[in-house]
């Protein structure tokens, strides 16, 4: 799942002994951060080009999960840049006592140009993550032309004789989009409330109409797959074995149609059974209510 | 909690300062719209896309299921924008002074940086999870009886329900106290008597005709996401041709949000949990009510003596005129014998709400199961 234009970077990870501290292979990224670093982008002064924050998430050995992310203040001239440290330690403590498992992984900033006050601040963020990497996400918004919206992560290394805080490297790390079950229904949400008219949705959505988008998007892909092998068996197109293979196993899987009768109508009792005893709770709840009403007068 | 908000939230804003003659005059477009005195009343809640979000992290991420957190926001005309939240730390004890004090602290903090990055730092209410759609609790009421009084418009709650969220639907509800509850839980005297010669009491739950349904209204909910957002989750979801160099069919595409078939699931594991948990909530519901019960007749035990007490002290009396004595003073007769308070009905009534709310879910998943069941048959071809 890629986020934005493919790059044509070449990931390389060195594995060697003198590779003490790994360097992470692959940035996930959760759409809370994304969402929180386009509010904060959306909410930005006049003067303000680009806003910053921390971003805050878990680390394995090969990758960082970044779950979150604030804004944090900061200023940029023509001379000097300036972060306001103590705002950053100030939100990261609030955070940290809220969800202790996140740690500093990185920074974002909005816009795709890396310049010399980005390695600055990311000198700044490295002593943060230290002895760890920190990585650098940029979020183009797209909201300028000929700029296509996307994510990109980096990694900085040290270059130049003497290294110098303002001097590096910036190293592209590749970046996925990860989210949870819980919150990919939140994510469709969005998605059908970006595309409505308004831009807004009712809620709550009933679980039948749920239902019956999830049933229209099967179908619209059987549709597509059976277009696709009837124009095999025209020999329009030339059939590909794998996918005639994929298709066998994940159709062939609703075999045995004997023995689904009685699981069917065995269930089928169990459902009407759970759905008559949840009403009668429900009755019994409300008449219990309305009794505690009642006095003996 | 419920101490912490009070101790942090802002005195009531009984109205922004007037005016300053420096500020431009409300522009006609706009006088309607803006009320400096909070008259406009609350007609529809407005969340935020990246609260929605928000909420959804935390309540999956949360050690207890009752994940909550603040909510952050704007009124204008009728309509509650919520544009941010934050989550509050997990303490397991609430009473605590120390915590309650750390909340406040914590509160305090995050509301003043926020500010500073030019977020909003009105809070609104706040955000409950829950599962299975039972969210009643004590401390939620005590928590938005507080907000009654502190917020502006009185404070909402919005409670994201885990449970059906993992199906797939993620839920999002809005209520707030009905006035009547409120007038009630002011006066906190829920017991159903209604007046008696003891103790005179005309507040409760018959006079407000409470039950557990009249308890919260809702209020309706809309889910908003700003254009940038809008256009960000455009470019995520767009198809894009598949990159591999050997993608047939043509048309193959990837997204970097895939399609969802979560509603589809036929399994059934949520059923068992249901019933277990309506099964907890109609014992503890017994128990409340034996101890209610218990109460009753205690009272009416105690009152039985006191009736009978005088009763006998008339006849006494009666009896004594008869001879052409002087009569015995009827003594105070509530200093004699000690009769118990009513009890509180008020938990029980939170329980009832419970045991509705479980029933309600539970009800909801076997309907939406059994068109599945059906739609599963008629592709089986059985």
């Amino acid at each position: 799942m890629a986020l934005g234009p493919t790059s044509s970077a070449i990931h390389i990870t060195g594995t060697g002994p003198h590779y003490a501290i790994k360097t992470p292979q692959n940035v996930t990224v959760h759409p809370v951060a994304l969402f929180t670093i386009l509010d904060h982008y959306l909410r930005r002064t006049d003067q303000q080009d680009r806003v910053i924050g921390t971003l805050l998430g878990r680390r394995t050995e090969h990758e960082i999960e970044i779950r979150s992310a604030f804004a944090v203040l900061h200023s940029e001239t023509d001379e000097q840049v300036a972060v306001d440290t103590e705002y950053h330690r100030t939100m990261y403590e609030l955070h940290h006592k809220v969800n202790p498992k996140e740690v500093i992984v990185g920074w974002y900033s909005t816009g795709s140009n890396l310049n010399t006050y980005s390695a600055l601040i990311q000198n700044f963020y490295s002593l943060e993550t230290a002895p760890h990497p920190a990585v650098h996400i940029t979020l183009n918004t797209g909201i300028v032309e000929g700029e296509e919206a996307g994510v990109k992560a980096y990694i900085s290394s040290p270059v130049g004789v003497v290294p110098k805080a303002e001097n590096c490297v910036f190293v592209p790390v590749s970046v996925e989009l990860r989210f949870h079950d819980a919150e990919r229904s939140g994510l469709d949400l969005l998605a059908g409330t970006s595309t409505s008219t308004t831009a807004t949705s009712p809620q709550p959505v009933p679980d039948l109409e749920v239902l019956e988008t999830a049933i229209q998007n099967v179908t619209s892909m059987l549709d597509r797959v059976l277009a696709y092998v009837q124009s095999v068996l025209r020999g329009e197109t030339k059939g590909d074995p794998a996918i005639g293979r994929y298709l066998m196993d994940t159709l062939g899987a609703s075999a045995g149609v004997g023995e689904e009768i009685g699981g069917f109508n065995g269930s089928l009792q169990d459902t009407l059974m759970v759905s008559y005893l949840a009403n009668l709770v429900r009755s019994q709840a409300e008449v219990s209510a309305r009794l505690a009403l009642t006095t003996a007068t | 909690m419920a101490a912490a908000l009070a101790a942090s939230l802002p005195a009531p804003s009984a109205a922004p300062a007037a005016p300053q003659p420096k500020y431009e005059a409300i522009p006609a477009s706009m006088a309607k719209v803006i009320d400096i005195e909070a008259e406009i009343p609350l007609t529809t809640i407005q969340l935020d896309g990246m609260v929605v979000t928000k909420i959804i992290k935390h309540a999956r991420e949360a050690p207890s299921s009752t994940a909550h957190g603040l909510l952050l926001g704007l009124d204008l005309d009728g309509t509650l924008e919520v544009s941010n939240s934050f989550p509050l730390p997990y303490h397991t004890h609430d009473d605590d002074e120390k915590s309650v004090k750390a909340i406040a602290r914590h509160q305090a903090s995050m509301l003043r940086s926020l500010k500073e990055v030019q977020a909003d730092d009105s809070v609104v209410g706040f955000y409950q999870a829950t599962t299975l759609g039972a969210f009643f609790s004590q401390s939620l009421v005590d928590t938005l009886a507080i907000h009654q009084e502190k917020l502006r418009h009185g404070g909402v709650v919005i409670v994201h329900d885990l449970s059906q969220t993992a199906r797939g639907n993620a839920s999002f509800r809005a209520y707030r106290l009905t006035a009547a509850f409120m007038d009630a839980y002011k006066k906190s005297n829920f017991n159903t008597a209604r007046d008696h010669v003891l103790t005179r009491s005309h507040d409760s739950l018959i006079n407000h005709r409470l039950t557990f349904s009249s308890i919260l209204e809702e209020l309706p909910l809309k889910i908003r996401t700003n254009p940038l957002l809008s256009s960000f989750l455009g470019t995520l979801t767009k198809a894009i041709p598949s990159t591999m160099p050997d993608a047939t069919p043509l048309e193959a595409y990837e997204t970097a949000v895939s399609p969802s078939y979560a509603a589809l699931d036929l399994g059934t594991a949520g059923v068992t949990r249901n019933l277990e948990q309506i099964v907890e909530a109609v014992d503890a519901y017994r128990t409340e009510e034996g101890n209610v019960s218990y109460l009753i007749r205690q009272i009416a035990r105690e009152r039985a003596k006191a009736d009978n007490y005088i009763a006998k002290r008339k006849e006494e009396n009666q009896a004594r005129i008869a001879q052409g004595l002087a009569p015995l003073p009827e003594e105070d007769v509530s200093r004699l014998f000690k009769i118990p308070a009513e009890p509180n009905r008020l938990e029980s009534l939170l329980l009832l709400g419970q045991i509705d709310a479980y029933a309600k879910s539970l009800g909801d998943t076997s309907s939406t199961s059994l068109a599945k069941m059906y739609a599963a048959k008629a592709s089986a071809g059985i």
